[in-house]
Parts: C-alpha cells; sequence; structure tokens
C-alpha cells in the first residue's frame, strides 16, 4: 500500500449528502496543499438508490480516482455492507481491504463484516449535541477521518465555514460537530499509515464543466443558450450564477433546435456564443450544425457524452458520441472537434474553440464526457492571458463585397449585420461568391464545384497550424498506448505502472479529435504494438485511426458507465502485450 | 435619406406571376423606407418555402436559415444587437408546422422583432401539399380526398401566447398591408401579422376573390384582448383584418440584466482574472 497518498469513499443514498461530504473533503485536501482527484458514482434520482464519492489526494499529482481506499464514510448500512463485500459490483471500483478502515454510525448493527477496520462512532448522537440537522452526522464523520490521517483541523474547519455560509449559527455548529468526531476519533482509534506531505501550494479545486465556462469566458463569449441535459449542464449553473459578473447573456430557450439557431444567428451578428448538450440534445442541433457549416457562421458547441443509446444511462460516463458528432448533418463541410483531456485541458480547449471558430468561420465541437465534466481536480495554475482573434470582419466600404469569396485558404470576410454597404444574403441554399442562391432558378455545375472547394480547404489551413500532438513518455517507446479525451489520467497510470514493470510503453494523447493531426502516423510508424483505450463500445476511435492511417491495432474498452480504473487498465493492457 | 430604391435587391424574384410574396415584399421595402430605417441595419431572418426566399430579393442583411428556425435565429440577432430592426419571415408550413414551438415561446418571450407569416394555406416550393392553416376539405396532393384536420388559428396562438401586438393583413390590399407592418416594426415587443397571400398555383379556394369578398376591417379597441380574441375567431362571409391587439408590455430585452444595460455586441468581454477564480480555493 502506497502511504503517500489517500483514498477516502463516502457512500450513502442520494438525498444523504454523500456529494456535500465528498466535497468538503476533497477542499480540505486542496487547501492543505495536496494534489485531489475526485468520483462521483451517482444516479439519475432526487432521493433513494445508493450513491459513493470517492476522493483520492497526494503530494503528487493524482490523476484519477486510484484502486486501493483507505477510508470508506458509510453512512448508511446498505453502503456499508456493499463496498466491504469482496464481491462489489460497481464498475471497478475495489471494495475496503484490510488495511482501509470504515467510519459509520454507532447505531448500524447486524451488517455483514468484511476484512476491514471498524470505526463506530456516535455520529447521530454527537450531531445532535450541536444542532438541530441530522445531516450534521456527515460533518462528525468528517471530522473523525480527517483526524484518522493526519489533516489538520483548522482547514478543515476553515472548509466547514466557507460551506455553510461562514456566518450565523449553521456554519459554527458544524465546526463544532466535526470538532467533536475530530477528538473522538483521536481519543479511541489509531491514526492510519499514511503521511501527507501537505504544503503552502494553492490549488484550485474545479470541475471539468466549471473549467470549460470559465475558458468560454476567457475567450470572450458573450452569450450561452442550452437545454439542460446531464452531464452539460454543470456549465450551464456555473455560468447562469455568474451572468452579471461576467455579463454574459444565459438563457434556456424551447428546446436545443431553439438554442443552436439562437447561438448561430448571435455569432452571425458578432457575438460570440456558445451552445452546449448531451448526445441527445445535440442529436437536435444535426441539422443546424450543417447550416452553420453551410453559411460559415462561427458556432461553438460543447457536446458533454454520457452513456447511451437514447437516454442511456444520465450519469454515467462513456465516449460513444465520436460517430454522431464527426458524422453529423448531411453533405460534406469542415468541422474541427476537440475532446479535452481533463479538467484543466477542458479550460484552454474551449477558449481555443471560440478563435477556431471564427478564423475559419466553421462550426467547432468541444466533445467532453460525465467523467470530465462532473468530477472535481485541483488545478495548479489557469494562465488567463489569452489573445481573441476574431478573424476575417468587413470594414465598411469595402469594394466589389463577397461575402463567400473564393480565397486560397477558403476564408473570405465576414460582414456584421450593421456594417454600412456591405449588405448580403447569407443561405442555407448552395450560393455563389456573393451570397446568391445557384440551387434554384439558376443551377450552376460549376458554381456548386467551386464553392463546396471554397469551403472545404479551409481545413487545410487548420491542418498545417495544429500543435503536435500530445504524448507521454513516448521517446523510447516500443509499444503504442491511444487514449482521446477524457481517459488521460487513468491511462498515464496505466504507463507508468507498466513501465514500472519494464514494459516500453508511451502515450499518444489526442484532444484533437477531427481532423485528426498527420503527426499522429509519424508517431506510430515502426511501433511494435498499438493499443487504442476508449470509454465506449465498438472502439470509434480505433476505427478512425484504422482508417486515416492504416494501422493494425488492438483495443480496449469498458462500457459498463464507468471510468477505467488504474490496475485493472494495467492488466487489461498487459494482457494484450504478452497474448 | 432612404429610398426604396435603396432596399431593392439585385436578385429578381422567381415566384410565380401573381403570387401573394410580390406584395409583401414591395409592402416590408415600403415600410422600412417610410420609418427611415437604413438596409444596413434591418435584418430578414426566414425559414424554407416560397415566401421564405425573400431575403434574397431585397438589398439588406438577410439570413436565409432552416425550415421552421427563423424566429429563435431572429430573436438571438436582437439580443446580440438590440440597434437592428429584426425581422423573421415565413410561410404556414414554416411557421406553424416545424416553427411551432419557436412560434409560441417568441411571442409569450415578447422578444422585439416582428414576425410576418405569408399565409398561403398550403405548400408551395414542395408542389402543393396541406399545410397546417388548410381548410377542412381541401384536396392537395397529400390530401387527395379531401383534409381532414382542422385548420390552425394563427392569431388566437399569438394571442394565447402572450404576443403584444397581433395583426392580420392581404396581400390584395397592399396600403393596408404596408401601414400594418409599419405599425408592427414601430411596436416594442413581439408584433405577429398573419398575411393572407393566395398561392395562385396550389390553392384554387382561398383565391384573391375570396379574401376580397370576405375581408373588412373593424373598427376595435386594440387594447382590449377579450375584442381581439374574439376578432381572431371570426371566419366565415367576413374576416378581420388589420391590427386587432396592440399592447405596451416590457420585452424580454427589458428584464434581462446583461442586455438591458446596453446592446451586447458593444458590451466587450471581461477580462478574467485571478478573482473571479477565488471561489475555487
Amino acid at each position: 500500500m502506497k502511504t503517500d497518498e489517500v483514498v477516502i469513499r463516502v457512500g450513502g443514498a442520494a438525498g444523504d449528502g454523500v456529494q456535500s461530504a465528498g466535497l468538503i473533503i476533497a477542499k480540505a485536501f486542496s487547501r492543505s496543499g495536496l494534489h485531489a482527484n475526485t468520483y462521483n458514482y451517482y444516479q439519475s434520482i432526487i432521493r433513494g438508490g445508493q450513491s459513493w464519492y470517492q476522493i483520492r489526494a497526494s503530494d503528487r499529482k493524482v490523476r484519477s480516482q486510484g484502486d486501493n481506499v483507505n477510508v470508506m464514510i458509510a453512512l448508511n448500512k446498505d453502503s456499508l455492507e456493499r463496498h466491504t463485500s469482496p464481491t462489489i459490483n460497481e464498475g471497478g471500483a475495489s471494495p475496503i481491504g484490510k488495511d482501509g478502515l470504515v467510519i459509520y454510525d454507532q447505531s448500524i448493527s447486524d451488517f455483514r463484516k468484511g476484512d476491514c477496520q471498524y470505526c463506530a462512532l456516535p455520529l447521530s448522537e454527537i450531531a445532535a449535541r450541536h444542532g438541530k440537522n441530522a445531516l450534521m452526522k456527515n460533518t462528525v464523520a468528517i471530522g473523525a477521518a480527517m483526524a484518522s490521517i493526519g489533516i489538520n483541523f483548522e482547514v478543515l474547519a476553515s472548509v466547514i465555514r466557507d460551506q455553510f455560509g461562514n456566518k450565523g449559527t449553521a456554519a459554527e455548529e458544524n465546526v463544532k460537530a466535526a470538532k467533536e468526531g475530530y477528538d473522538h476519533y483521536l481519543q479511541n482509534f489509531k491514526k492510519l499509515n499514511v503521511t501527507l506531505k501537505t504544503s503552502s501550494k494553492k490549488f484550485y479545486l474545479i470541475s471539468g464543466g466549471e473549467s470549460l465556462a470559465l475558458g468560454a469566458v476567457n475567450a470572450g463569449m458573450k452569450m450561452y443558450v442550452a437545454y439542460p441535459m446531464t452531464p452539460a449542464s454543470s456549465a450551464l449553473h456555473y455560468l447562469a450564477e455568474h451572468e452579471k459578473d461576467f455579463k454574459i447573456f444565459v438563457k434556456i430557450p424551447e428546446d436545443e433546435i431553439s438554442a443552436v439557431n439562437m447561438a448561430i444567428g448571435a455569432n452571425y451578428a458578432g457575438v460570440r456564443a456558445m451552445t452546449g448538450s448531451s448526445g441527445g440534445g445535440f442529436s437536435l442541433m444535426v441539422e443546424a450544425l450543417g447550416m452553420s457549416g453551410m453559411m460559415e457562421v462561427p458556432l461553438v458547441i460543447y457536446e458533454s457524452q454520457r452513456a447511451g443509446p437514447s437516454t442511456g444511462l444520465p450519469t454515467k460516463t462513456e465516449q460513444g458520441d465520436l460517430n454522431l458528432v464527426i458524422g453529423a448533418s448531411q453533405g460534406d463541410f469542415p468541422r474541427i472537434v476537440l475532446a479535452p483531456r481533463n479538467v484543466e485541458d477542458a479550460f484552454y480547449c474551449t477558449r481555443e474553440a471560440f478563435n477556431l471558430a471564427e478564423k475559419y468561420q466553421v462550426p467547432v465541437i468541444v466533445m467532453s464526457d460525465l467523467y470530465v465534466a462532473e468530477h472535481y481536480e485541483t488545478v495548479e495554475k489557469f494562465d488567463l492571458n489569452f489573445k481573441i482573434e476574431r478573424g476575417k470582419i468587413a470594414s465598411p466600404g469595402s469594394e466589389n463585397y463577397r461575402r463567400y469569396e473564393y480565397t486560397s485558404d477558403g476564408i473570405s470576410f465576414r460582414a456584421l449585420p450593421g456594417t454600412a454597404e456591405l449588405m448580403h444574403n447569407e443561405d442555407s441554399d448552395e450560393h455563389n461568391e456573393y451570397g446568391d442562391v445557384v440551387s434554384d432558378a439558376v443551377t450552376d455545375p460549376t458554381l456548386r464545384v467551386e464553392s463546396m472547394k471554397k469551403r472545404m480547404r479551409k481545413l487545410d489551413g487548420y491542418i498545417r497550424e495544429m500543435p503536435p500532438t500530445p504524448t507521454y513518455r513516448y521517446d523510447d517507446a516500443e509499444i503504442a498506448i491511444i487514449q482521446w479525451g477524457g481517459t488521460q489520467g487513468v491511462v498515464e497510470e496505466a504507463v507508468d505502472a507498466l513501465r514500472e514493470k519494464g514494459i516500453r510503453v508511451g502515450l499518444i494523447e489526442i484532444n484533437r479529435v477531427y481532423p485528426l493531426n498527420p503527426d499522429i502516423g509519424k508517431l506510430l510508424h515502426g511501433k511494435k504494438q498499438i493499443i487504442v483505450v476508449e470509454n465506449n463500445y465498438s472502439g470509434q476511435m480505433n476505427r478512425l485511426l484504422r482508417s486515416e492511417f492504416l494501422v493494425k491495432t488492438d483495443l480496449v474498452t469498458k462500457f459498463d458507465g464507468e471510468s477505467f480504473y488504474p490496475r485493472a487498465l494495467t492488466e487489461e493492457i498487459e494482457t494484450i502485450i504478452k497474448r | 435619406m432612404v429610398t426604396i430604391a435603396d432596399y431593392k435587391g439585385k436578385v429578381k424574384p422567381d415566384w410565380c406571376p401573381g403570387c401573394g410574396n410580390f406584395a409583401q415584399l414591395s409592402a416590408i421595402s415600403a415600410a422600412l423606407v417610410d420609418l427611415g430605417i437604413e438596409p444596413k441595419d434591418s435584418v430578414v431572418v426566414s425559414g424554407i418555402g416560397c415566401s421564405s426566399n425573400l431575403p434574397e430579393f431585397i438589398n439588406l442583411y438577410g439570413f436565409h436559415g432552416l425550415h421552421g428556425r427563423s424566429l429563435p435565429v431572429a430573436s438571438a440577432i436582437k439580443w446580440a444587437n438590440s440597434k437592428l430592426t429584426v425581422l423573421a419571415y415565413g410561410g404556414d408550413g414554416d411557421g406553424f408546422f416545424e416553427g411551432t414551438q419557436h412560434f409560441y415561446h417568441t411571442a409569450k418571450r415578447n422578444v422585439d422583432i416582428t414576425y410576418i407569416v405569408s399565409d398561403n394555406q398550403v405548400f408551395g416550393l414542395t408542389t402543393g401539399q396541406a399545410s397546417p392553416t388548410s381548410q377542412l376539405g381541401m384536396k392537395t396532393k397529400s390530401t387527395p380526398e379531401g383534409n381532414i384536420e382542422k385548420p390552425l388559428n394563427p392569431l388566437t396562438i399569438a394571442l394565447t401566447a402572450g404576443a403584444t401586438f397581433v395583426a392580420r393583413a392581404f396581400s390584395g390590399d397592399a396600403l393596408n398591408l404596408r401601414e400594418v407592418i409599419k405599425k408592427g416594426i414601430t411596436h416594442k415587443g413581439f408584433s405577429f401579422i398573419d398575411v393572407f397571400s393566395p398561392c395562385v398555383t396550389y390553392n384554387k379556394i382561398n383565391t384573391y376573390d375570396f379574401f376580397r369578398q370576405r375581408v373588412y376591417k373593424p373598427v376595435t379597441d386594440t387594447k382590449d384582448f377579450d375584442k381581439a380574441y374574439k376578432l381572431a375567431q371570426e371566419w366565415g362571409d367576413k374576416i378581420p383584418i388589420g391590427v386587432l391587439y396592440d399592447v405596451d408590455e416590457k420585452t424580454y430585452e427589458d428584464y434581462d440584466p446583461v442586455i438591458s444595460s446596453a446592446p451586447l455586441i458593444d458590451q466587450p468581454p471581461i477580462k478574467l482574472t485571478a478573482e473571479a477564480l477565488a471561489e475555487f480555493l
């Protein structure tokens, strides 16, 4: 067992305050100058069911939810039994082992015992001494858990005070309850054998949805229109809450079709706008996506994947929308698809998406997933310096103005409504350089070909200007692993574990999923084996890589709605290599 | 000074000779001229259909988008740049079939745009199928035995949804059409104008003569919702045209904390600072 990191799991029913408890713990780590990574296992239910929240922390960077649980806070009998059972069936999560301890209320009795240490505390009794809210027993348990791993109580107290509004009786009641839990643990139980090197480093504890929204703000987004859908809603909630601070117009319209058409309308008028949804909502936006491509109106769509098909698993993660996103809408038109690899990357991908959309006058889709959108991670720094590049925008009086001029790079000047002398029509019908329709009264096959080529060659410029594809421990790699989007952290950990076993693997990390960077072909050249890892059934990226680069690959998938876990993933890759 | 020549498009309309859309193209241009609005400050957003081709034939900022989707585009253009005069334009199939939810909700929001529907009670561009306003019993390509669906009443829908300006006009009465459109554009809030626009090719029932024999201009109190609703339901030997309802209410833009202060396009992006991130520490 590693002694320089800790994993805590909080389990209970929806409505028990599992997530709030988990976030308090994560923030206590973050404020202790530790890296933290969280994982949220929940269902589409407001009360009941069973959910849990896992928090991993270390002075090292922790890139996934981890495997070995040190401390479990069980808020009900079900979670107490479920997480200590060796036959645990939670999508790859391991049970609390014999090194782990479980904190629970002493009133829970007659439960099935597992092979771990049980720490029964009078959680409810202590809570009742400090206030009327029954959920305060969670705070008592958090106090005990923090004592078990030696986190400074004052750090925890500051987090609790912030969480409960800093003033009023609730905050102080909770601090007192936590302190009694903390002291009770120290008086009655042994501390765990872990040494967390706390520091004065400042970390942001932030979710992918929030990070993505901040990236959009940093890029000068002025309008966010979206219909609510998990897991895209975390960005919507954050932006709506800060509408006035950021001076951003935030709106829920009647449906996703309206949302995407609004985003297109605003971009057409010269205001940076984005819409967002999950796969279901994105499916409704498909026709308008093609309109953005045809009319060359810049557009940014945030597509946050959850496990499909159809309504699927609303609260579970997957990377099953790649085929949808790169293939959506009739006809050929240029589009750019980005897929942030982690919470921090969501910030940078999104702000770049706005520049790309206006520079190339194309739709840009930022594809993320539930895992990235909803889990919290510590981020050390956000570089807030960003140059907003609006691309080619015409000034009044440009002579012989042609909205869709056949330029060598395919990009022509947009004239925003309100600009003198440059009135013109933008059309979803095929059109000539002036925007005049060539599909109805006058059909002109030659102009059709020119207009298609003009639009499509915009991607040539983008491909030329793409930065190199990111890699991890790749320089001396004999075997290439490939991941895309939000699986980066856990796959990097698997690479580290395989390297420790002397297997020379290296990782290609794809966050520009369409078009693919041609440099990937060069990176793959001469490798003994290529293994693609993705969170879906059919290996959608695997197929794309095979068709783009004509390579032979092996595939590791997971489609049970949960993320990969480092140990299981390492074993699976190793099996393929040794096969 | 703006003249009618300024709005003349370089592409000649390809509608059938006698189509009701011609009168609307002229009336829209004339109304904008009468109001002194320059082409550079005018936007027409349309959907798909014969009438929706209008932005190709007029010199202003035209946006010829998707079937049924003119209103969300038009709303967002207004929200992005409230200095613009924004019109949405399309047919009855476009607006009252695929676009119904946008019609209802845009009216409810009271967005300050003008929505003109060229209502010919049939699908034209797809060569003559029954539309949402086709009369009961009407024989079309899609209803060879006669239409068995009652026609939808766009006026009562607009009133029910909360539109603050509801009017009806007739392509056969160009002067009145122009005046109604002017009032609609001047109205602060969502203005809806349903225009009888005979389709000379596919609708042999609702012809110019049909409407000439029936339309009349009632004298009414346009602030009175009940009277407006009653007039909106009149159909038969007498059909009212003109402004039926016109009230002042706050618009969506008035309520919105961000847009109400200044046009969005004139508000520079905020500079994101470390303070904004402090809540995550």
